[in-house]
């Protein structure tokens, strides 16, 4: 069994003769928080969509636990434990929130879907919620029910793509936190894509920083920081 | 509605048209409310797929009139029994239904209104011109044999006769649905309605279950095909013409599909503005096409919609009820 639950090998998405993402050699351990920055175009949300299947690779490999899953559709990869949330919320607007957090539960295999899903918007906070439609709620409210469909049923890897995105900052250090929490108690590892850079450094284990489709740095928060390139190309002098 | 709600619901439902059927003396009378629950029925297949797929058909009359001459062509060439007949033409058009479906139900918003147009007017084409088959644009008779099912067959072609069918196969049938729709699969085809891209990102295929809601509403739509062609005993290409699915569509804008039961709505003002309008006017349809307007302008979910609305009022949105645009109810990590 290998340590990692995710890695990417060599993976490239090109488009004609723009390589959006090009040669991206990532891994994941078990139980950790991996995040993901760059400038806006750096392939950070490419390199997500190529992890679950949403974008076909031009070449390149992803394994979940060991298993090549490149060649399988995204149904298939959530089968094997990959979940993801997404950067514009995507949630079923027409139904009731507990609904469609139960239907996600049953779909990746809860044994009891009702109490996964009850046990996910309790400490989503959306319990209260559970009979609402999903279009009534309000936007940071929809925000929670992107991240509840997405944690139910027990995923191995979570790839959240800026899930702070439209937040105030107290509200964004606020998700933080408890995300840090949640994703420990719940065993599960993160790919978390963010421009919230206190966000990023305050609760990733380690860091990958992306340009223009590629890997200029990655390690720990501190030597990401400290690295010069990464100071010029995105963090700036005010890091 | 708990399940002994739509048991009563039902059986109420199914009293009334017995009692209707028994109690209205007037022939003309039947006439009209039974074309207007066979339509009804037609409508409820069209209005299936809109509800649940969010997707317009133009050429649902494919199953309408097919159905039609399918029970047509196997008495006349008497290859059947009638009752093996009826089954083939409404489970036969349901399985095709549902392979076309595993192909059109892939193409998005209008070109899948185009798509089902272009089949539905493939058929017609064929009907009309196949005249050593269909008896082409004259059309053909249906001999009916003297019992179908063990009923009397003259019994089920008296007006009173065909409401009680009618009748029951539309409450029953949409008993059933309700029923359907209250369950996984009803959840599923939800989400894919809602979100298809999500909905395969929480793990649902989501091709197949769009295909079976194509393929049901194709069932409901061939089963109310058959009522037409035992209650007027002939079929004629006209049944398979695009402009019936449109009438078939009105009837679904006027009567609204947040509720099942919108689309007969729809057909039972349908008919009924075609009864009282038709009288005074040539060219009803025209007026009718105005309140279609006022409908689509000031009640857009239709009738069934409005009356919802005015019925249950809407409750006021949680997120006017908390602060902020988090609501501020996140918990601290523990």
């Amino acid at each position: 069994m290998p340590d990692y639950v995710l890695q990417t090998t060599d993976v490239a998405i090109h488009y004609g003769g723009v390589k959006a993402l090009d040669g991206v050699d990532m891994t994941l351990e078990r139980g950790q928080i991996r995040g993901l920055i760059g400038p806006n175009g750096a392939g950070k949300s490419t390199v997500i969509d190529a992890i679950t299947g949403r974008r076909r690779l031009t070449r390149g490999k992803v394994e979940i636990k060991g298993e090549d899953v490149s060649a399988l559709g995204v149904v298939e990869r959530r089968a094997r434990g990959l979940s993801r949330s997404f950067q514009r919320t995507s949630i079923f607007g027409q139904m009731p929130v507990r609904k469609q957090v139960e239907l996600a539960a049953f779909k990746m295999g809860a044994p009891d879907p009702g109490a996964d899903a009850d046990d996910v918007l309790r400490e989503l906070d959306l319990d209260e919620l559970a009979d609402v439609t999903a279009a009534d709620l309000g936007y940071g409210q929809q925000r929670r029910l992107d991240l509840a469909l997405a944690l139910v049923g027990q995923p191995t890897v979570l790839l959240l793509d800026e899930p702070m995105a439209g937040l105030s900052v107290q509200e964004s250090l606020d998700l933080a936190d408890h995300l840090k929490a949640l994703t420990q108690r719940r065993h599960v590892s993160v790919l978390l894509v963010e421009h919230d850079m206190d966000v990023v450094f305050g609760i990733s284990d380690v860091v990958t920083v992306f340009e223009l489709g590629r890997v200029i740095a990655a390690g720990s928060p501190a030597e990401v920081r400290a690295n010069p390139r990464v100071r010029e190309a995105y963090l700036g002098s005010a890091a | 509605m708990t399940h002994l709600r739509l048991l009563l619901t039902t059986a109420a439902a199914l009293a009334l048209g017995i009692a209707a059927a028994l109690l209205i003396g007037s022939s003309t009378v039947l006439s009209l409310l039974n074309q207007a629950v066979i339509y009804a029925l037609f409508a409820l297949g069209v209005g299936l797929l809109l509800k649940q797929n969010g997707m317009v058909s133009f050429g649902h009359a494919l199953y309408f009139g097919s159905a039609g001459y399918v029970v047509a062509i196997l008495l006349q060439a008497k290859a059947v029994p009638a009752e093996a007949a009826v089954l083939i033409a409404v489970l036969g058009l349901t399985a095709l239904a549902f392979v076309i479906g595993l192909v059109m139900v892939r193409v998005p918003g209008v070109a899948f209104g185009m798509l089902t147009l272009a089949v539905g007017q493939m058929a017609y084409l064929t009907a009309s011109r196949s005249r050593g088959v269909t008896g082409g644009a004259d059309g053909m008779s249906i001999e009916w044999p003297s019992t179908l099912f063990g009923l009397s067959v003259n019994t089920l072609t008296k007006p009173s006769g065909m409401l009680i069918l009618a009748w029951s196969v539309l409450v029953l049938g949409s008993a059933a649905l309700t029923l359907l729709l209250r369950s996984r699969f009803g959840s599923i085809t939800e989400a894919v309605r809602d979100n298809e891209e999500r909905a395969r990102f929480i793990g649902i295929r989501t091709v197949v279950p769009r295909a079976a809601v194509y393929a049901l509403s194709a069932a409901i739509t061939a089963s109310s095909g058959v009522l037409a062609a035992l209650n007027t005993g002939f079929v004629s290409p006209e049944t398979l013409h695009w402009s019936l699915s449109g009438v078939a569509l009105m009837m679904v804008v006027v009567g609204g599909t947040k509720v099942l039961w919108g689309p007969a709505l729809g057909a039972a003002v349908y008919f009924l503005a075609k009864d009282v309008l038709g009288d005074h006017a040539q060219h009803w349809m025209a007026i009718f096409g105005i309140a279609l307007i006022v409908v689509i302008v000031y009640a857009p979910e239709g009738l069934s919609g409005l009356i919802q609305r005015l019925l249950v009022p809407r409750k006021p949105k949680p997120s006017a009820l908390v602060s902020g645009i988090y609501g501020g109810r996140v918990r601290r990590s523990h």
